[in-house]
């Protein structure tokens, strides 16, 4: 006699976990709701880190580019740079590491360009490769320097922390390359410096004595 | 073997009734093995080979994917223990119900499915990492979690097999998500606090 039981319970983990990939694929960030739902502990208030989770927002009748992380420095070694491209947006660090930093913003056109700006006149104008990598110029604080970042994989890639410590305004950036070596800057009420590294894993970083978590920078 | 008769023990396979029964076929082994590890290298090599996507969706209500499936792998977790101790009835070792072969096959559906969206996130947003102790052994132990687990369900199938077989091929299953979850969801709450 056989059971059929202990098989059914397999097929429905497989259709399961199937059914959750193809949804993890199609949707991307959105919020889940179904089975996954009911099995979880009811919702409590969520810490200001809710905040940072991306919301992304539909971009109609354009087919955006691939979602991915980039991750390199700049021709003349000076500073590292990362982009995280989210349906059809881009954000963009540029960071040397001690003082010099820019958070930039823009739009994926179609054909894999991106324009993207930030405070005090700062550019980056590049183009994607095949998903592989993203090269052009930025310019910040009146530099131009060419650079080229290749495709990254986490924890490599580009990290975020905002905080207030002590009264202080804390924005951290970091950017994580693939050797696994970190450049970060963290400014205190707008006055930057360099930043303490942060577990790549995790996010997790002490800033003057409190636990941050950096996460995961999306347009 | 002690086996209170008015367990429901039906649903297992115990010490055979049959007398002077031959060997089981090296097939109601063989293909449950077999299959086992099909599923853990299937897993692996997708984790592997998969390039981790870094997000997938969240929960509204929750800080982050992290803490849902530290919560989710903790039910799972609970619903083990029901496992242990409904196993520990069936085979006459503690005093339970008649309901206990119900109680046993449920939470360990419910464990079962429970812990599969944990596992799809894992394979999907960070893949099979090998880069620090912890999480190798998570990895590794995670992948096989999903084998053992098919291993088991197998040979529930199966009858006349020694009797020890269930018992150690649960235990095995219950033992490697117990280090699963400690490595993922007590150190998360250690690292973060017991967070939402």
């Amino acid at each position: 006699m056989k059971r059929p039981g202990p098989l059914l319970t397999l097929l429905a983990g497989l259709v399961l976990g199937l059914f959750l990939l193809t949804l993890n694929a199609t949707t991307g960030t959105k919020t889940a709701s179904s089975s996954y739902e009911e099995k979880s502990p009811s919702p409590a208030p969520s810490r200001s880190a809710a905040s940072t989770a991306p919301t992304p927002a539909p971009s109609p009748s354009r087919v955006p580019a691939a979602d991915a992380d980039y991750a390199g420095r700049t021709d003349d070694d000076a500073a590292a740079i990362a982009v995280t491209v989210r349906d059809g947006k881009a954000i963009a660090y540029y960071c040397d590491g001690r003082a010099e930093e820019s958070w930039l913003k823009g739009d994926v056109e179609d054909d894999g360009t991106l324009r993207l700006t930030g405070k005090h006149g700062a550019k980056l104008d590049g183009t994607l490769q095949d998903g592989k990598r993203v090269e052009g110029t930025v310019t910040v604080g009146g530099g131009r320097h060419a650079f080229s970042a290749d495709r990254a994989t986490k924890p490599s890639g580009l990290w975020r922390a905002t905080a207030t410590v002590r009264s202080a305004k804390i924005d951290g950036g970091w950017i994580v390359l693939k050797d696994g070596s970190q450049v970060g800057i963290l400014t205190r009420d707008g006055k930057p410096s360099p930043a303490p590294a942060i577990d790549p894993e995790t996010g997790a970083v002490t800033v003057d004595g409190q636990q941050l978590t950096a996460r995961p920078a999306t347009p | 073997m002690t086996v209170d008769p008015n367990a429901a023990t039906q649903g297992f396979p115990g010490p055979g009734p049959g007398p002077a029964r031959p060997g089981p076929h090296p097939a109601r082994y063989l293909v449950p093995a077999l299959v086992a590890a099909a599923v853990a290298l299937a897993l692996g090599v997708y984790g592997k080979v998969h390039d981790p996507a870094g997000t997938a969706f969240n929960l509204a209500g929750f800080s982050s994917t992290g803490a849902v499936k530290s919560w989710l792998a903790t039910a799972a977790m609970f619903f083990a223990l029901v496992q242990l101790v409904s196993a520990a009835m069936l085979y006459g070792r503690l005093p339970g119900p008649a309901w206990s072969g119900t109680l046993h096959r449920w939470s360990g559906r419910a464990a079962f499915l429970i812990a599969v969206p944990v596992a799809v996130h894992c394979l999907y947003a960070l893949g099979c990492q090998t880069y620090e102790t912890r999480v190798m052994w998570h990895s590794l132990l995670g992948c096989f979690f999903f084998g053992a687990f098919s291993a088991k369900m197998l040979l529930l199938r199966s009858e006349r097999l020694p009797g020890w077989l269930l018992p150690v091929v649960g235990g095995l299953v219950f033992a490697v998500l117990t280090i699963i979850w400690l490595t993922s969801a007590l150190w998360f709450f250690r690292t973060f606090g017991v967070t939402t």
